[in-house]
């Protein structure tokens, strides 16, 4: 018989990889297309001077490549999951500000077409929930270690 | 007969890429390097917004020295009561040349007609009584619900959610552009795919 804690081994193993392949993807999205469009998501929101909206647009399409990389191949996780949920925290916080103000704009996660809606909100709202068990379960397991 | 062919070969891929624009409502050379069509509404303050302070600056910096062909398609959203019914009045304008003279005042103006729903009124102003006639005929003209129909289907087809969109065209690559965009990060989108 399978014991409980093997089991949520493999479930936490499927979740790091499952996740680390959405930054992974999102980093890809972004990548393959000139910067200018996702700096034009970034911009869109109003929240960012020029400067920073190109600093942004040009630099966080690499950082999501390598959380989502370290994610899947398990190495440095207390970083980079709490990287993550970091990150998520703050696209989530943008997306609903920008949402209750009405704002008709494209999320900009996973390229574009991607409106900001109640479905969006609740997506990203759960891959938080992913990325804060990750970065509980690695901190924790950090603290056992030590 | 060989130049002739050697000619419409040449020719070939610039009416490929444009094979749709209608040419009353495109500016610029159709052999320029990028082709940009833009998808907007007349209801639409995003796109009121487009055309008043980017378009002028892409049309001195890209579409008069020839690197943009700069096409205009009516998308109509169905939450704008009167907006598919400019677009009628524009594209039958673009027919006798006066696409631009229309769409400016209807931009202009969009605040006043989209509140009294007097379209007509607004782009009758700005016309002769003869092309006045003329353009309110051939409005109704089923050619004319068509092109406007048929450009809302290529909308569709190329999955715009949003008004205005611009879809920026260089070679094979298509690239969405949606929203009011910063026209630094534009320039930059186009002085890139140029280089």
């Amino acid at each position: 018989m399978v014991s409980s804690d093997r089991i949520f081994r493999v479930v936490l193993l499927v979740l790091r990889v499952a996740l680390g392949a959405v930054f992974v993807y999102a980093a890809w999205t972004k990548l393959r297309q000139p910067w200018q469009l996702f700096a034009m998501s970034i911009d869109a929101y109003r929240v960012l001077p020029y400067w920073a909206v190109v600093a942004v647009a040009r630099t966080l399409p690499w950082a999501e490549l390598a959380i989502g990389l370290a994610l899947m191949a398990g190495r440095w996780l207390p970083v980079a999951s709490t990287a993550a949920s970091l990150l998520m925290m703050m696209f989530l916080a943008m997306m609903m500000r920008a949402y209750a103000a009405g704002m008709n704009i494209n999320c900009g996660c996973f390229g574009l077409g991607d409106i900001i809606s109640a479905r969006t909100l609740a997506r990203d709202g759960g891959l938080l929930v992913g990325y804060l068990f990750l970065t509980w379960t690695s901190l924790s397991a950090r603290r056992k270690a030590a | 007969m060989k130049l002739f062919v050697l000619a419409l070969t040449a020719l070939l891929p610039c009416l490929a890429a444009s094979a749709d624009a209608d040419p009353g409502k495109s500016l610029g050379s159709p052999s320029a390097p990028i082709q940009i069509e833009v998808f907007s509404d007349f209801e639409c303050p995003a796109c009121k917004g487009l055309h008043e302070q980017i378009l002028p600056q892409v049309m001195k910096d890209y579409v008069i020295p020839g690197k943009v062909y700069l096409v205009s398609r009516e998308y109509p959203l169905q939450m704008h009561a009167y907006s598919r019914e400019a677009a009628c009045y524009a594209t039958a304008a673009a027919r006798f040349g006066k696409y631009e003279l229309v769409a400016d005042t209807l931009f202009k103006t969009q605040v006043a007609w989209a509140a009294s729903g007097k379209v007509w009124d607004t782009v009758a102003s700005v016309l002769t009584p003869a092309d006045a006639k003329k353009v309110q005929l051939l409005a109704k003209d089923p050619a004319i619900v068509s092109e406007v129909q048929h450009e809302v289907d290529l909308g569709k087809a190329a999955a715009i959610n949003q008004t205005p969109t611009m879809i920026v065209t260089r070679g094979a690559n298509r690239f969405p552009v949606a929203g009011a965009v910063n026209y630094n990060l534009l320039r930059s989108l186009l002085d890139g795919l140029l280089r």
